[in-house]
Formats: C-alpha cells, structure tokens, sequence
C-alpha cells in the first residue's frame, strides 16, 4: 500500500446561491485546478464525487461522469459516486485513497458537491426525510431535527446538560466562521440569540442547527511519493476510522452514548499511531450543537456526560485543550452535504500551510481529524491528516 | 431577421403523489411480504415477528432473520400501551404532507422490549413527560392503507 497526500484543493463560496448545481461544479472545480501549478484536468485519471441527494434535490442521477465533464476530466482508472448521505464526501475521499494506495489510481480528484435550496422548502425537508428508515421512521416526520432533539433531551436528562452549554457550541462555531470567507454565515451569534432564534424542534432552536446550504468542493490525491512534485506543503492522510450500528431507531447502540463514534477513532489512533492528545484541530461534525458536546466525550477528551462542561471551562477553543471546528463547522460554514468532508479537508491543508486568518490559525498544528457522522448518528467515519510524511 | 415564435405548452400541474414522496409504505400482499402487520393493525394489533430459530426480536418486521437467517419466524403481539422514552414537537422544517400538521409530537417509545419511533396525537410538547403512559391508535389513509400512532393517555 502507498501513502497518499493531498496536493491542493477548492472550494465554492458557501451559502444560499444563485446558482445552479452545475453552476457550484464548475466553480469549484476552477479553484481545485487554480491550486496547484502542474496538474490539468487532463492529468486526473480517477474521480469519486460525493454527492448525497442529486437525484431528489436536481433530479439527477449519474453525476459522477455530469461532474468529469464539465471539470474537463477524462477519467481512465476510477469513476464513482460515493453517497453516505451527510458524509457522501468523506467517502470519496476514502475511496480516492483507497485508489490511490492501492494504485488503482495515480492521480485522483475527490469531489463533492450539494445544491439544497430548492424553490419549495418544504421539497427539500422531505428529501431529508427519507434519511432515517423512510417506512418506519421517516413517516412520523422523524427528520434529522427532531432527532437530534431527543438525542439532547436524553443527554440534558442524563448527565444534566443545559441549551446554554449547547448554544456555546454555537457561538464558538459562528465566531470562528466569521473568519472563513467561504463560510455560509459570517455574523457572531451569542448564546442569548441562539435562546431567541424560532424554535424549530424543542429543545432545539434554529441556531443550535446546522442549516442546508449549497457549495462544491475538491481536493487532489496522489502518491505521497509523488506529492512534492505539485506543492512544498501536502497534506498526508496518517489513518482512519468508520463503525456502524444499526439503522431503524429500535437498532441503534445509544441514543445519548454514539458507540460507533468511539470505535471509530480506537480505529483511528490505531492506524494512524497517534495519541488523542496530540491531534491540534478536530474538524468534527457538529450538525447540531449536541452533536458537538457528544464528540468531544467519544473522541475521550472528556469524561462521558462532560461535554457540556468542557466547553463551559473553554477547552475546545483554540488555545484550549483541542482546538474544535476552527473552520466554523457546519453551524457556521453550513452543510452542504456531499461537499461538507471535502470542505474540512481543505480548512486542514490550509491550516497546515498556515494560509488562513490570523484569529482561527492554530499555530504549528501537525495533526488533525476530520470527522462526518450520517443518518441518526449511527454511521462514523473519521480520516486522520499530519503535515508530516 | 426571421422571428422566433414563442409557443406556450401545457403540462400537468400535479404529479400525483404516491409515486414519489409518499411517506407511509406500501402494505397490501403484492407490493410486501410483511402485509399481514398491517392486516393485524387493522384488527388494533401492533406487531413484530420473532426468530422461532434463534430467539431475536425483529424490528421492523422482517421476512428473514438477520441474526441467523432463517425464515420460521412468528407474529408477536406487541401489546397496547408504551412508556414514552424521548419527545419532541416538530414545529418548523415539516416535510410535504406533514406540513399541515404542525406541530405536531413525535416521540420514541418503549414498548415491547423495542424502542420505536411514533407520531404522538393529542397532545402538545408541553404536556409531555419522559417515562409517562402512551396507547396504541391506528390511522387510516384517504385511500385504506393504515399505520400506528400512539397518544397520551388523560386521566378519566
């Protein structure tokens, strides 16, 4: 197996855009081939784009060759679509490593792309309706909200958190976006305005949700042998982790405990030999504002049911314990599904090369993770970056 | 220059919605193995199958073990009354055909030896607690087909 880098990426504004799903493709596509001097589209022989739900929102399937074309991509090796819903992304760029490792590919481009602004919001809430088991969870309007929801209510009833330890996630993730010219939203959001956005599924209110959002995003991976050819500073990927339990409601682990997140990052320190404590930034998949204090208790940086109050005593801030989500997660870079692993990777090579603002940089970080969970939280994937071979 | 014409067309204004958004499952013996849930639901029964093999309770209902796959399973009465585990209300972001019920509770309750997902009728979220009462009722679609609810059970 060959080690594999990443040479250089792109990405699209994030947002709610006037713009197509093609449209977002082929800007996104610009910057990714903008970023590095000596790779054409022509030189890519392999391509995975993660795309959640093209089919629901542009009712179009087939985009992987959709998305070759209009990059000016001829793929020779590997074409695919990868979906995992909200980490369609971090699966193409597994499979793009898993290539590349292999050899089954030299030169790979993993994508990933999300247009969820469609003209009848209520169009768009079905699609993510159908995520959890449609027949037996999804007819009771069981979306990812009031999910998430329960999960809170459980976790706040368990170990006592409260919705000001969960609106503090929000206000740290919107203070960092507004550093990321990229990011969906660029306003502070303090703790009282996370208590006064609209409620949308108790306890959770609008700011404690990652929002839907539209953007495209793609990074290039090669041989790490090969890496310094195309840029002085790759990033290497160093390991990995993904563990699934259940799927319906009745089959998941824990709805307060995600036991597959902690499999996945035993695996994780497994592969890639690094410790918890010697990760500097964790872009972590903070889809609600619970999301992010249970993480931090499956990653071990705190004790279970803690979470609440490791970010009380600021340590998930930069210059804290971990630096957690210093891009602005997905509560303020938003969440354009297929694209959202591919943007987290681009904030960690970018981070790397020091080559982001001032007030969100960790300083000489040499390890980070990039982490999506999917579905009712059931699903964990997890890919380990190091700025060092 | 030549002039181009522009010619309005017409198009349906509706795509009926089974074929594409529907939510509730299809249930009658030629669309699903598993109808006879729903025949029992129409007789106010909720319930599951169980491996006869190896024991496992199965949710949803399945037509092959996933723990041993074997096929000799049985229909277990789950019984009328769950103990709710978790609530919300959905009050904004309803899909279509949700839209006009909310808000609306939907709850996880424990009933059975299972914990499944359910809409939660006559009740607002603020009249809910965790580990209270909640009973079985059916609904019945425009066109026949059925599903489970449950409900908060009131003091007489």
């Amino acid at each position: 197996m060959r080690k594999v880098a990443i040479v250089g990426g792109g990405a699209t504004q994030c947002g709610k855009r006037e713009a197509s799903w093609r449209d977002l493709v082929q800007e996104a596509g610009k910057t990714l081939f903008q970023s590095v001097d000596n790779i054409s589209p022509k030189d890519v022989d392999s391509l995975i784009v993660g795309a959640a739900q093209p089919e629901r929102f542009t009712f179009q399937a087939h985009v992987a060759p959709m998305v070759a074309e209009y990059l000016g991509i001829a793929p020779r090796k590997v074409l695919a679509r990868t979906e995992l819903m909200c980490a369609s992304g971090q699966a193409a760029i597994r499979y793009a490593w898993a290539c590349v490792a292999t050899g089954m590919a030299d030169i790979a481009v993993a994508f990933g792309v999300e247009k969820m602004y469609m003209p009848d919001m209520a169009e768009a809430q079905t699609n993510m309706t159908c995520v959890l088991d449609r027949e037996w969870d999804g007819v009771n309007g069981l979306s990812a909200p009031p999910f998430f929801a329960m999960t809170a209510q459980r976790h706040m009833l368990e170990f006592g958190t409260t919705k000001e330890q969960m609106a503090l996630v929000s206000a740290k993730n919107h203070h960092y976006s507004t550093m990321n010219p990229i990011a969906h939203f660029q306003k502070e959001v303090t703790v009282e305005a996370v208590f006064k956005s609209p409620m949308i599924s108790p306890p959770l209110n609008l700011f404690d949700c990652s929002s839907m959002t539209d953007g495209a995003a793609g990074v290039i991976l090669v041989p790490a042998e090969d890496a310094k050819k195309y840029t002085d500073a790759p990033t290497y990927i160093i390991g990995s982790g993904q563990a699934n339990i259940g799927n319906v409601i009745n089959g998941l682990a824990s709805l307060t405990e995600w036991v597959p997140l902690k499999m996945a990052v035993e695996e994780t320190l497994r592969t890639a030999k690094i410790t918890r404590d010697e990760i500097d930034i964790a872009e972590v998949h903070d889809c609600f504002t619970i999301s992010e204090l249970m993480e931090y208790e499956a990653f071990g940086w705190c004790e279970k049911g803690k979470g609440g109050k490791f970010i009380e005593e600021g340590q998930p801030y930069i210059g804290g314990k971990i630096a957690v989500n210093p891009r602005g997660g997905l509560l303020g870079c938003g969440h354009p599904l297929g694209a959202t692993a591919i943007l987290q990777t681009l904030d960690i090579l970018q981070q790397f090369r020091g080559e982001v603002q001032s007030g969100r940089l960790v300083k000489d970080a040499e390890i980070a993770v990039a982490h999506n969970l999917s579905g009712p939280a059931n699903v964990h994937s997890i890919i380990a970056y190091s700025r060092n071979p | 220059m030549m002039s181009v014409k522009i010619n309005k067309i017409k198009r349906t204004d509706m795509i009926r919605l089974p074929n594409m958004l529907d939510f509730y499952p299809l249930e009658d013996e030629k669309s699903t193995k598993i109808s006879k849930f729903f025949q029992n639901l129409k007789e106010g029964k909720l319930t599951t199958t169980k491996c006869k093999s190896c024991g496992k309770l199965l949710w949803p209902p399945r037509i092959i073990c996933s723990e041993c796959s074997s096929e000799n399973l049985e229909w277990i009465d789950l019984g009328v009354e769950g103990e709710l585990y978790a609530f919300t209300e959905m009050k904004l972001g309803a899909p279509l055909g949700f839209v006009e019920d909310c808000p609306f509770c939907i709850g996880i309750v424990k009933i059975g030896g299972l914990l499944i997902s359910t809409r939660i009728d006559d009740a607002r979220y603020e009249d809910l607690k965790i580990g209270e009462k909640v009973r079985l009722k059916i609904v019945e679609l425009e066109d026949g087909r059925v599903f489970y609810r449950f409900y908060k059970v009131r003091e007489q």
